[in-house]
């Protein structure tokens, strides 16, 4: 782990900024250049997202560097895991555009959707890049903002509306509280550097306990909202739902990446003297978040509100790995969030497929009898629940396996057993979709929204999950080296 | 450890991945209903002739793995992809395979919606089935345990009876609870293993009893739910009476028996102190399985129900008989399984071919079938008496088996009981008479008397196909039931071994470690 600081003439950190600077500056140029191209043609813009994406994904991985770099005086830190999550956050905006451009073309056709995407897209990359709390709420709010309007597109749809604004009183709030925790700990160690933080901490000893700890508590729950921890779950479904949908796919992956890597790095640098205090706030967290998550999601009828609480009882999963505090719990968690992010697109490209007039298709019972109508797509559909579920031999399970095997080796046995009974209750309700697909009978006429890229990507997410479950060993290798490599 | 081949050929990888890549083929090439049903036949043909080399070629005189197969699968967590069969396995895998020929025959014609996908489920099923039987590394194991419940789940919830989809989503939960105790627990020995989820490590490693009690709770509720036992069997009849024919089928003659292989591969070897603290508790599930459930099966009125009740019946005496710690009553156990795969299979048969004539499974509907259906009656006759293990029937050999090593009472068991062995196996003995009572009042109703219903009037008797598919299973039932020796042959070298670690403890060995352990770190620092 050892630390190259750069001296200030830019060059080679201005190399290792290159992703997000072409990002920047093609999100910019695309927002001038949309202007001229005509309505009906669109979908250009969205091609040229798509494209700024996978190329910020190629450049991510063409910045990799072998021993983690920290530039422009400790503001921002480029190492293995990084480029990991970054390249993860692209995949996932690619794909969520791609998801986009036949749901947008039935819709209102707007091109600045695409350049907000993007913008989110730089912000969570930023944020992964983080190694300062300024920095660090730059991207948070540069993503929030964004996404607060992506959630509200649908202007003339009275629940987008309220759900972009109930997603952005609560986000406001949440990041109010992230800061004032962040002051009280800059009160306590005169620092915004996660390392220097770290530092003082240790040094700070029991004096400034109080001040410590609020800080703690508070950045926690400001965190914790943006991944969808319960109790600052609230506003998940509601956001769920009233999205469009491919914003719903975007927002279920992207920024609960981004999210659990700056806790991640929080944690690991600033924090590690308060590990057995956050240890506890994150268990007692991670006990309610999958209770809620997972039974909740049971009583839901809209497809859309149930990925919601899937996804929170997904991130109670997902917070053993951060509670284990040790490298496998870390490389679990990137483990699960790749994992993760095939089983949700695919799962989403579907949902987009099945819906007609803007919002039918989001009942379950609107998914009765697919597998007549379309055997290949409730294939599809069904591998991403099981997999969702975490049965073996599709990815989902390895995800599990990856941090439950992390908080077993920490120690918190009693935690995993509990999270496995969650997983057998969230089981239910994913298998209750699948017997909507394949036991029922159509009620109504389907009426399909599809495209060829469309089909595709159910196609690769569908391999994409089926490999991984049956070969997720380049995964964990991967995620363990980018972790092995984290500064 | 010895990772070579008995032979260079991976008999075993090519077993389990033959049926799925046979899927695969028929999934992307194959069309139309008949097509579809001969390729699946096919494929599941040559699966049964490419596990038949494990049986011929199995070597007898030792407990020791065979054919096996090492792979590195995820370094990370030294998981491999590590197979092998000894004589507890190996007669699972032939099993398997055969039934699952058996089950695709009898399928031909009752099945008529949705043929691919059904055909391409009990292909899948398949390879998961021979997967659990021939893994040994627990997180592969588990990865075929678990993945039986997708191919499972659909085959009961898509083509299964009225109230199906309540049978199929609590089979699914049901299942999926329990084992995921399994899961925490294959963790949690994983760790204090050192790194290792090889079952032979396992095996080895001195676990204290501590440890060991918690684990052999966590297997015992995955185990208990599968075999199943009371009172975490209300999933069986649901999910037996809902299932079609073939499914039922392969339920009884397989599923099951994976929850008792668990206990003879996990929880006996890895945990024989656990195993014989917790005998007279496995005593008392077992004695109330066959007293109470045998009860029970009398008071049904639904054909595949009174099967599925008498199923968990003939599995409390595989229970009991494995944790007797005698050789006779666990190879009766072992033998046990394999009977009640063919007999409890050749039951769900019979009552599939009237179910494909009347469409109902109550046994009210019936009456005087013998008059109709002579050729059926005399084979429901068979496998009635089969049921009642009467001597001759395989049924017969595997039960005396287990009262003869219950009555022949192993020191080990007998420490842990506070009433004498010997009390145990008369229950057992005396209950086998109920077996009889239900079992023979059932054939009396269904088959003899007169046809008074215009609808059994109608009957027609089987068909080549359909008797064809009983012939494998007569044959077996009355071969095993006359000369049982070829089977316990292959069993008897691993169950000696069985038997020895599971009497043998591991408290002395885990005391010793975990003395040395302090002393081998001062040593170091």
């Amino acid at each position: 782990m050892a630390n190259v600081t750069f001296p200030f003439p830019f060059p080679e950190h201005l190399s290792s900024l290159m992703p997000e600077m072409f990002v920047a500056v093609i999100a910019m140029a695309l927002l001038l250049l949309d202007l001229f191209i005509p309505r009906e043609k669109k979908c250009i813009t969205a091609y040229i997202a798509i494209a700024t994406a996978s190329v910020a994904a190629l450049l991510c991985v063409s910045v990799n560097p072998a021993e983690p770099l920290v530039g422009f005086y400790g503001f921002f830190v480029l190492d293995q895991f990084a480029v990991f999550a970054k390249v993860l956050i692209c995949l996932a905006t690619a794909l969520a555009m791609v998801l986009s451009v036949q749901y947008m073309k039935d819709l209102e056709n707007v091109g600045e959707y695409y350049v907000l995407m993007l913008f989110a897209m730089l912000g969570m990359m930023l944020m992964s890049s983080a190694n300062n709390f300024i920095v660090m709420y730059l991207g948070l709010e540069l993503m929030a903002l964004c996404i607060y309007v992506l959630v509200g597109y649908q202007r003339d749809i009275l629940r987008s509306n309220e759900a972009a604004l109930k997603y952005f009183i609560l986000g406001a709030l949440s990041s109010c509280m992230l800061l004032y925790g962040v002051t009280f700990l800059y009160g306590v160690t005169g620092s915004f550097d996660f390392v220097t933080i770290g530092k003082g901490l240790a040094d700070a000893g029991s004096s400034s306990h109080t001040a410590v700890m609020l800080g703690l508590v508070f950045i926690i729950a400001g965190l914790a909202f943006k991944v969808s921890m319960a109790p600052f779950h609230m506003w998940t479904p509601d956001a769920y739902e009233g999205a469009p949908t491919p914003v719903t796919a975007f927002m279920s992956v992207a920024p609960k990446v981004a999210g659990f890597v700056i806790f991640i790095r929080i944690l690991d640098q600033a924090m590690p003297a308060l590990q057995h205090e956050y240890t506890m706030i994150l268990s007692a967290i991670a006990v309610l978040t999958m209770a809620v998550g997972n039974l909740a999601a049971i009583a839901q009828r809209n497809i859309k509100r149930m990925l919601a609480y899937s996804t929170v009882g997904h991130v109670g999963f997902v917070m053993l790995g951060l509670i284990a505090a040790n490298d496998d719990g870390y490389a679990g968690i990137l483990v699960y969030m790749s994992i993760y992010l095939f089983m949700t697109m695919g799962a989403f490209a579907i949902i987009i497929i099945m819906q007609r007039e803007g919002i039918q298709g989001e009942l379950l019972d609107d998914f009765s009898g697919l597998s007549k109508a379309r055997p290949g797509y409730a294939l599809a559909m069904g591998l991403m629940l099981f997999s969702l579920a975490g049965i073996p031999f599709l990815g989902g399970f390895w995800a599990k396996y990856a941090v439950f095997i992390a908080a077993v080796e920490a120690g918190h046995v009693y935690l995993v057993l509990y999270a496995l009974l969650f997983s057998a209750v969230g089981a239910f309700y994913y298998i209750r979709l699948v017997k909507y697909i394949y036991f029922d009978d159509a009620r109504v006429q389907f009426n399909f929204s599809e495209s060829r890229l469309m089909q595709l990507t159910v196609v690769l997410m569908a391999i994409a999950v089926v490999a991984l479950g049956v070969y997720p060993d380049p995964l964990m290798d991967l995620c363990k080296s980018a972790v092995a490599a984290m500064i | 450890m010895d990772l070579n081949n008995v032979l260079d050929f991976p008999i075993l990888s090519l077993s389990i991945f033959l049926p799925t890549i046979g899927a695969l083929i028929i999934w992307l090439f194959v069309r139309g209903d008949n097509a579809v049903r001969w390729a699946t036949l096919a494929v599941s043909v040559l699966t049964f002739i490419v596990t038949l080399p494990l049986a011929l070629s199995f070597d007898t005189s030792t407990a020791h793995m065979q054919f096996e197969e090492f792979h590195p699968w995820i370094s990370a967590f030294n998981v491999n992809y590590q197979l092998g069969v000894d004589g507890i396995s190996m007669p699972f895998i032939i099993l398997t395979s055969l039934l699952t020929v058996i089950c695709i025959v009898s399928a031909w014609q009752c099945i008529q919606t949705r043929v691919k996908e059904y055909m391409l489920s009990f292909l899948i099923l398949e390879t998961t089935l021979i997967g659990v039987f021939s893994a040994l590394d627990a997180i592969l194991f588990y990865f075929f345990w678990e993945a039986m419940l997708i191919p499972m789940y659909l085959i009961i919830g898509i083509w299964g009876g009225k109230n199906r989809v309540y049978a199929t989503i609590k089979f699914f939960l049901y299942t999926l609870a329990g084992s995921v105790l399994m899961l925490v627990a294959v963790l949690a020995m994983y760790f204090k293993a050192g790194h290792t989820f090889s079952l032979l490590a396992f095996m080895d490693y001195p676990f204290d009893f501590t440890w060991q009690f918690w684990i052999w709770i966590a297997f015992f509720i995955a185990f208990a739910v599968k075999v199943p036992m009371w009172p975490v069997h209300t999933w069986l009849p649901d999910a037996h009476t809902e299932a079609p024919t073939a499914g039922s089928v392969i339920l009884a003659g397989i599923l099951l028996k994976m929850g008792a292989y668990g206990f003879l591969r996990f929880s006996l070897p890895m945990l024989p102190d656990a195993s014989q603290y917790f005998v007279p508790f496995v005593v008392m599930l077992s004695l109330i399985a066959i007293v109470y459930i045998s009860l029970v099966a009398m008071m049904q009125t639904d054909l595949k129900r009174l099967i599925a009740y008498s199923s968990i019946a003939h599995m409390g005496f595989v229970t009991l008989g494995a944790f007797m710690f005698t050789q006779v009553a666990m190879e009766g156990a072992l033998f046990g399984m394999i009977s009640h795969g063919f007999v409890a299979a050749a039951l769900f048969l019979c009552v599939g071919v009237m179910y494909d004539r009347l469409h109902t499974r109550e046994i009210s509907a019936y009456g005087g079938v013998a008059n109709v259906m002579p050729v059926f009656a005399a084979v429901v006759v068979l496998f009635a008496m089969a049921n009642v293990a009467l001597p001759g029937a395989s049924s017969f050999v595997a039960e005396i088996m287990v009262l003869i090593g219950t009555f022949d009472t192993s020191a080990v068991a007998q420490a842990h009981l506070p009433v004498s062995m010997k009390w145990v196996a008369i229950v057992a003995t005396i209950s086998v008479v109920l077996s009889a009572c239900y079992t023979l009042w059932m054939v009396k109703r269904v088959i003899f008397g007169d046809v008074d219903k215009a609808s059994v009037a109608s009957m027609k008797d089987m068909n080549k196909r359909e008797f064809g598919y009983f012939i494998p299973l007569i044959l077996l039932v009355i071969w095993l039931g006359l000369y049982p020796a070829p089977v316990l042959d292959v069993m008897h070298a691993s169950v000696t071994n069985l038997v020895t670690q599971a009497v043998t403890s591991k408290l002395d060995a885990a005391a010793a470690l975990a003395q040395a352990a302090p002393m081998a770190e001062a040593v170091h620092h």
